[in-house]
Parts: structure tokens; C-alpha cells; sequence
């Protein structure tokens, strides 16, 4: 399995101000008890153009929730969501990318041809999207395996492909959830490399949902904690390292060491 | 190779037994006749077993067909729509509870005596088990993959087309298994309501003829095409769905 | 002393033509005392045609003779025929065609009485198909059950009537014979039976148009007869006889008060409705009896001959010769009713 990931080609770039703005967000479920769940009581977050904001927080704090909100799968209960400015839920879908916990590839469909789904969804045509899809399939190390079925391929294989199916359409906004949580962690150290390359070449809006605090203060501009169920945003947190970041700095340097410390014990509360 | 010889094994006891059974003076030979005879008839009455077998294998066919046809579109339309669903879901259980002796009347009534009635019958004992299979199989669908292609902006069609569909294809398989199993049944049943020809018209006038051992030969002629038919099928399968195959080795 | 002598003689000759009488007088009826079990298999539901047997039911003279007769229904129309011979039932209700092609093929199953000496086998058809004689046929569909000697009399028919069988369209429209008529899938059918159907029809205001088919060019027969495994006669010959003789008198029950004769049918089979049953009978009665002057149950030789001699011209029987051995009048009650 080839652990090495190159940064790939110049992109359709995105337009311009594409921030995601989350205002006194709230949404609850019907519970299995009477009451109702709440996953959310009042989640205010800023993304602007280009930033990447990473959100930590415990297991079931509604993580997965924003995210899905953001992307327009959901109807907050209460408060707005704007993507661009827009709050229209079918707009939301069109300019976010999102990137579920577990890779959803189709059995049926080779790994070429998953990576091209999205693109088909949106209307281009099989072959093209086929031969947009190839490049990117040998640029993350996939070369070789385009006819491979997702059962052939290791986790973080399909980890990869699901990525590319993400990035291949050019939408302005990446909504990432837990996107290295399934990789062993050479394979997520090599990813989150790879991903803060592309970042910084090509720039996206990005909300990086993750459970590990190291990987969201290595990947991001601003780290927002949530509590625990209900959620709310208890703190954010700037990290001063511009990107992309060398892994030993950021692991090594004080402000972030004190950062990590904060977070942690901002969670453990 | 060595996966026939259990099989094999298994159908020699029985053939064994059958012929044991048959040889038992208390079991006498217009009920049973014994393997050597039925082997008589098949060179004996080996044209008219064989042309009548062609008969029943067509009905059998097209009955499948129509029961492909009808099956999964009925299996899509309740899939899509909710109301359809509560509505004719019940009414298309009862369908099969209806006992042919009854219906076979109707289907001559509706269709007039020749193919009509047979195919008519087949149909309705073979779209059923694909009709629950494959509404089965398109409800199976986890709701993540759904979520997912709504956030592609995928249209209802492109999200059948490769999604549901797609997932539904070893259920639809599982249902024609079924279904082609019965079908032979299914065309022995029409062909009882009034038939000019066919192996089930075969065997219920020599069963009143008392030739035991041409009936037997018709019986053992069904078996087999029932027998191709689910081994067709099964073959299809893994043509089409190479996928769930790949999974189970891996 | 020769007057004596002279009328010594004829006395001797008397007494031994009484005494040879008595012998001859057959034992219908069994010691009191013994029962002995008896089994019937029918050939059909039970209906007005077996009225007769269940009058002889219940009016108790089986149990007079001496047997206790369990009467059952067949799984299927070949059934009578096999359990005969198997010998899984001592008696059975079958028809002499299909008597005849048993023999053909070996089978050691002999027709003991004519239950009913007639053909009932006709050509129904309703007004609207302008069906009034054979000739009629001609461009007509015909419906049958897919039975090879009721095909064979629909060829004899037409051909008796000059109708070339090219003209008319043979269906098979399996055992729904009425419905297909009904239903005008047909123009006629041939295999119902003019006492059963026939009424039916009437009942129920269809006017229907019946040709039997002994009146269109096919050998008369006996619709329904009483058959018994040939080996077993020795062993069962009284029981046979004790049998017939019973059913005679449950026959002449019927005869005298066909209201009351019915109940024991119409209580073994409560699906029947009585006003049919009680005119199918009504109608069928002359058959179930003899003719003057001969035993219950008679089947006459020379028709059963004939019989024979058509069936294999058609191919129904191949091997038989003739109709020896397969019926026998030897069981049937001393003298006529």
C-alpha cells in the first residue's frame, strides 16, 4: 500500500467570498424517552473565505450534526446558516462538499468510478467525468487500482477515493467529517500532510470536524470547542502558525503545546 | 468438481431408493413405477415427451419474463410512492392466496384457451416473490448513501439509477430464484385448466390413462427444467453482480 | 307299475329341476350374524348417480347383509381403477371404457353390475350456438375434457353425420366443462352428461340442447359400473353378491319414494342442492334398473361386444379381442326386481 500522497495539480478554483455563518443555531431530535434530544442549543461559528476552522468536541456532541447543517441535508430548529450568505438549503448543497465519517462507496462501482460519482450526479457525462477522476486517482497514490473494487482496498485506500469524490467537483466549501478517523495513523499522518499541502495551495473554506485535538490545531486556522450534548461553542481558539505547518513545529511549539493543554482541558470539563 | 460429488452421492441414494421402493410387492406399479421403467419411456415416448416439454418450457419462459416485467415495476412504483405502497401491498398479498382452481375460470374468460391463461398464471405465481424482493432490496439502501447523493445534488432518477437499483440487484436475483423455481408449477397448473398441449397436460391424461411410467418421465422432464432454470439464474447472477461475490472471498 | 315308472320320472325330473333351482337360487344374502367390512371407492363427489348406493346406506340393507360398507371419495378420476387393483378397495365405481383399456393393458379388473346402463355422455350446447343434430357441428368448437374415448365418440359422431372433422375445432378445456360453455368459449361441449348437466342447465332457465351421444352414432354402453379385482372374486364372490343385492333393495327404496330415498346423499355430501339432485334422479331412475325381465344390474354381452369392437376400431384398446372376461353377470341378484 503506498503511503505517499503528492499535492495535487491547480484546481477549478473557487469563487470568492464563500464564509459559512452559523447564528444561534439549534436542532433537536424526537428522543426515545418523552423528551426531545438536543443536539444543539445555540451554536454561533464564523468560517471566513479560505479558513479552516476546526471543531473538536466529545463523542455525541453534535459534531456530525453542524456539519450536515451546514451542508443543507438539514433545517437548523432554530437560528440561520448562511453559506455565501445564502440560506437556502438547495444553495448550501450546491456549494458545500461533503465528507462523510465512513467512505460510502458503491460496491458496484470500481474505484475510478466512485471517484467520479459526484461529478455524474452533477451531469457530466461518464467518460469525462471518468478521465477528470483518472489524474487524481495517481496523483493520492492509486495508480494501478482504478478497476479495483472498493472490497479490494485497504481502508485507507477508500479513505482516498471517498477524498476525491469530495474534491473532484470544485465546490468552495469542505465540509470534512472525522475524515482520518478510520486510518491507521501512519496512513492519517501522511493524509493530514497531504491535506494541509493542498490547502495552502488550493485554498477552500473548510469546517474540519475531528475528534483529535493534534490534528485540528495542525490543520487549522481556528479551533472551536463544543460541549457535550447539548452543544455549544464553550471556546475558540486562534492558532498562530500560519499554513502549511511542519509537523515537528507544530508539535513542538510552546503557543500551540499551550493551546493543546487549553483544549483538552476545556473538553475535560 | 469435487462440490458436485455430495450431490451426486445424494442422488444416486435416491435413485436407489426409489427403485427399492418400487420393487416392494405391496407398492404396486400404476402408483409407482420404477426407474427402469420411467427410463423405458423416455425412449418409448421420447418425441412426444420432448415436444411437449418445448410447449411448457415456452410458457415457462415468457410467463417469467412478463413476471420480470411486471414484478419490478410494480416493486419500483411502490418504492417511490408511499400511498401506492399502503394501497396495493395488501391487495397484491391476497393475490396469492387466490387458489388457481378459481382463477384458471377467469384467465379463460379474460384470455380465451391457447397461451393467454398459462402465461397469465405464471405471471401471478412468479412476480410476487420478486416484487417483495426487490421493494426489499430498494428499501434496503442505507440513509448515509441517500444523504450523500442529496448533497451531489443528485436527481430522484440518478440516485435509482446508482444507487437503489443497483442495491437491489442480488435481492431481485434471490426473488427470481424463487420465482423460477415455481414457474414450472405455475405452467402445469395453467395447462390443467385446459391445455391442447404440454407436459402438465402430459401428466394428468396419463395419469387417467394409467401410464404410470410416462407420467413419471413427464415429472422427471419438470424437475429438470425447474432445476436449469434456478441454475440459469444463479449463473446470471454472477455475471451481473460480480461485486457481492468479490466481498464474500475477500 | 309302469304308470308309476312313467310318472316316477318326471317327478325325479322335478324334483331334481326344483332342487337344481334352489341351487341356482344364488345366496344374496349372508348368514345373520357375520359382518364383514366393505370398502367402495367412488368415481366422483358423491351425486345423484350414486344415489342408489347411499339409499341402500341408509336404509340399513347392507347392514342387513351382513356388511359394513365404508363408501370413499378418489384423490383423482385414475383412482378407481388403481385401488381395484392394488386391491386397496374391494369394490369401485368406474366406466366401461375405461373397463376396457384397464384390461387391455393386463389388468385384472372385471365389471361386476351396470349402476347405471345407459351412456349419459353428451353434446350440451345452448340455443344460440343453432346446434340441433350432428350436422350442425360443422364450423363449430367443441369443448372436452381431454379424455382419448370421449374424443374418439366426438369422431365417430361427425362422422356419422357426414361432418368432416376438419370443420370442427376440438378444445380442451379441461375438467370446466360448464363454465366454458357458459362462458360462449365454446359452441358445445362434449363429456357432460344429459341427467346431470343437462338438468342443471335446465334449472337454471338455460335451455340447453342435448345430444347423447348413443343417439349420434356411438355403440350404447354402461355409463357407470361396479367394478372388483378379478383374483379376489373367488375369495369375495359372496360379498359381492351380498353387495349388488343390497344395493338393489336401496335402489327399489329409491323407486317407491325418491324424496326419502335421497336424504342419505344429500347427507354424505352437504354441498348438493336437493331440487337438482332430486330431479337428476328422478330422470336417471329408469337406468339405475334393469330391463323387464333381467337381474339388477344386468350388462348385456352382446352390447359390451360391440362396445369392444368400437373401441378398438378407435384405437381405445389395442391388444383385447373382445369384451370376455372383462364384465361378469355371475354376482348379480337371483331374479329381476
Amino acid at each position: 500500500m503506498q503511503t505517499k500522497v503528492v499535492a495535487p495539480a491547480v484546481e477549478p478554483s473557487s469563487e470568492g467570498e464563500t464564509s459559512v455563518a452559523v447564528r444561534g443555531v439549534r436542532r433537536a431530535f424526537r428522543g426515545t424517552h418523552r423528551e426531545p434530544l438536543v443536539a444543539l442549543a445555540g451554536v454561533d461559528l464564523h468560517v471566513g473565505a479560505n479558513e479552516v476552522l476546526g471543531v473538536v468536541g466529545p463523542s455525541g456532541c453534535g459534531k456530525s450534526t453542524l456539519l450536515e447543517l451546514v451542508a443543507g441535508l438539514q433545517e437548523p430548529d432554530g437560528g440561520s446558516v448562511e453559506v455565501a450568505g445564502r440560506s437556502p438549503a438547495k444553495a448550501r448543497r450546491e456549494l458545500c462538499a461533503f465528507m462523510p465519517q465512513r467512505d460510502l462507496l458503491l460496491p458496484w462501482r470500481d474505484a475510478l468510478g466512485n471517484a467520479a460519482l459526484a461529478l455524474e450526479c452533477q451531469g457530466v457525462p461518464r467518460g469525462e467525468a471518468r478521465s477528470r477522476a483518472a489524474p487524481l486517482l495517481e496523483r493520492f497514490g492509486l495508480g494501478g487500482f482504478e478497476a479495483a473494487r472498493p472490497a479490494q482496498l485497504s481502508g485507507g485506500m477508500r479513505q482516498r477515493v471517498a477524498f476525491m469524490r469530495t474534491l473532484l467537483p470544485g465546490r468552495p466549501v469542505l465540509l470534512l467529517d472525522e475524515p482520518f478517523a478510520s486510518l491507521d495513523s501512519i496512513t492519517r499522518a501522511s493524509m493530514q500532510a497531504w491535506l494541509a499541502d493542498a490547502l495552502a495551495t488550493e485554498p477552500r473554506t473548510v469546517l474540519l470536524v475531528t475528534h483529535d485535538v493534534e490534528e485540528a490545531l495542525f490543520l487549522s486556522d481556528r479551533v472551536a470547542v463544543l460541549s457535550a450534548r447539548p452543544g455549544r461553542v464553550v471556546q475558540e481558539l486562534e492558532v498562530p502558525m500560519p499554513r502549511p505547518r511542519d509537523r515537528r513545529a507544530a508539535v513542538t511549539d510552546p503557543a500551540l503545546a499551550r493551546l493543546r493543554e487549553r483544549a483538552l482541558e476545556v473538553l475535560g470539563s | 468438481m469435487r462440490r458436485w460429488l455430495p450431490a451426486s452421492a445424494l442422488l444416486l441414494l435416491f435413485l436407489g431408493a426409489w427403485a427399492w421402493l418400487a420393487s416392494l410387492p405391496s407398492v404396486d406399479d400404476l402408483t409407482l413405477a420404477s426407474p427402469a421403467e420411467v427410463w423405458g419411456a423416455f425412449g418409448d415416448d421420447r418425441d412426444l415427451l420432448l415436444d411437449n416439454a418445448r410447449v411448457t418450457l415456452v410458457e415457462v419462459l415468457l410467463g417469467l419474463a412478463i413476471s420480470i416485467v411486471a414484478g419490478v415495476s410494480f416493486a419500483v412504483a411502490m418504492h417511490l410512492s408511499r400511498t401506492l405502497r399502503d394501497a396495493t401491498y395488501p391487495l397484491l398479498v391476497a393475490s396469492q392466496a387466490v387458489p388457481i382452481v378459481v382463477l384458471a375460470p377467469i384467465f379463460v374468460l379474460a384470455f380465451d384457451y391457447g397461451m393467454g391463461p398459462k402465461l397469465a398464471i405464471v405471471a401471478l405465481i412468479c412476480f410476487f416473490p420478486i416484487t417483495v424482493n426487490v421493494l426489499d432490496g430498494l428499501r434496503s439502501v442505507e440513509q448515509d448513501h441517500l444523504k450523500l447523493m442529496r448533497s451531489f445534488g443528485a436527481s430522484r432518477v440518478r440516485t435509482l439509477r446508482s444507487v437503489e437499483v443497483p442495491a437491489a440487484l442480488p435481492s431481485f436475483f434471490s426473488g427470481l430464484r424463487v420465482a423460477a423455481t415455481v414457474s414450472v408449477i405455475g405452467a402445469v397448473f395453467g395447462e390443467w385448466a385446459g391445455a391442447d398441449e404440454g407436459l402438465g397436460r402430459l401428466v394428468l391424461l396419463g395419469n387417467n390413462q394409467l401410464q404410470t411410467p410416462r407420467v413419471y418421465a413427464g415429472v422427471v422432464l419438470l424437475t429438470l427444467m425447474a432445476v436449469a432454470l434456478f441454475t440459469l439464474v444463479t449463473l446470471l447472477e454472477r455475471l451481473t453482480c460480480p461485486w457481492n461475490r468479490t466481498e464474500r472471498t475477500a | 307299475m309302469k304308470r308309476t315308472q312313467c310318472l316316477l320320472i318326471p317327478a325325479l325330473l322335478l324334483a331334481m329341476a326344483v332342487l337344481a333351482a334352489g341351487c341356482g337360487e344364488k345366496k344374496d344374502t349372508i348368514t345373520a350374524g357375520e359382518t364383514r367390512e366393505m370398502s367402495l371407492l367412488l368415481d366422483y363427489f358423491p351425486n345423484a348417480d350414486h344415489a342408489g348406493i347411499y339409499a341402500a346406506q341408509a336404509g340399513g340393507h347392507f347392514r342387513d347383509a351382513g356388511l359394513e360398507v365404508a363408501i370413499r371419495q378418489p384423490a383423482d378420476p385414475a383412482a378407481p381403477i388403481k385401488q381395484v387393483v392394488a386391491g386397496r378397495v374391494d369394490l369401485a365405481v368406474s366406466y366401461e371404457p375405461e373397463v376396457l383399456r384397464a384390461r387391455d393393458k393386463g389388468l385384472k379388473v372385471v365389471a361386476v353390475a351396470a349402476l347405471v346402463r345407459e351412456p349419459l355422455t353428451s353434446i350440451v350446447s345452448l340455443p344460440g350456438a343453432r346446434i340441433r343434430s350432428p350436422k350442425d357441428l360443422a364450423g363449430k368448437t367443441v369443448g372436452t375434457a381431454g379424455i382419448d374415448y370421449q374424443s374418439a365418440y366426438l369422431r365417430t359422431i361427425l362422422k356419422d353425420a357426414g361432418v368432416d372433422p376438419a370443420q370442427v375445432k376440438e378444445r380442451n378445456v379441461g375438467f370446466n366443462l360448464t363454465p366454458a360453455l357458459l362462458t360462449g368459449k365454446v359452441d358445445a361441449v362434449l363429456g357432460a352428461f344429459w341427467n346431470y348437466e343437462g338438468t342443471e342447465l335446465r334449472q337454471k332457465g338455460r335451455k340447453p340442447r342435448i345430444i347423447r351421444v348413443n343417439d349420434a352414432g356411438v355403440p350404447t354402453y354402461d355409463e357407470l359400473v361396479l367394478v372388483a379385482n378379478e383374483d379376489a372374486l373367488d375369495r369375495d364372490g359372496d360379498k359381492i353378491r351380498a353387495f349388488i343385492g343390497a344395493l338393489a333393495r336401496g335402489t327399489k327404496d329409491l323407486r317407491a319414494s325418491p324424496d326419502k330415498g335421497i336424504q342419505g346423499l344429500l347427507e354424505a355430501n352437504r354441498d348438493l342442492d336437493p331440487r337438482l339432485q332430486r330431479e337428476v334422479v328422478k330422470v336417471t331412475l329408469p337406468l339405475f334398473l334393469p330391463e323387464k325381465g333381467k337381474p339388477f344390474g344386468y350388462q348385456d354381452p352382446r352390447e359390451w361386444q360391440e362396445f369392444t369392437r368400437w373401441a378398438r376400431q378407435n384405437e381405445i384398446v389395442r391388444k383385447l379381442p373382445d369384451a370376455s372376461g372383462a364384465f361378469t353377470n355371475d354376482f348379480l341378484p337371483g331374479s329381476g326386481l
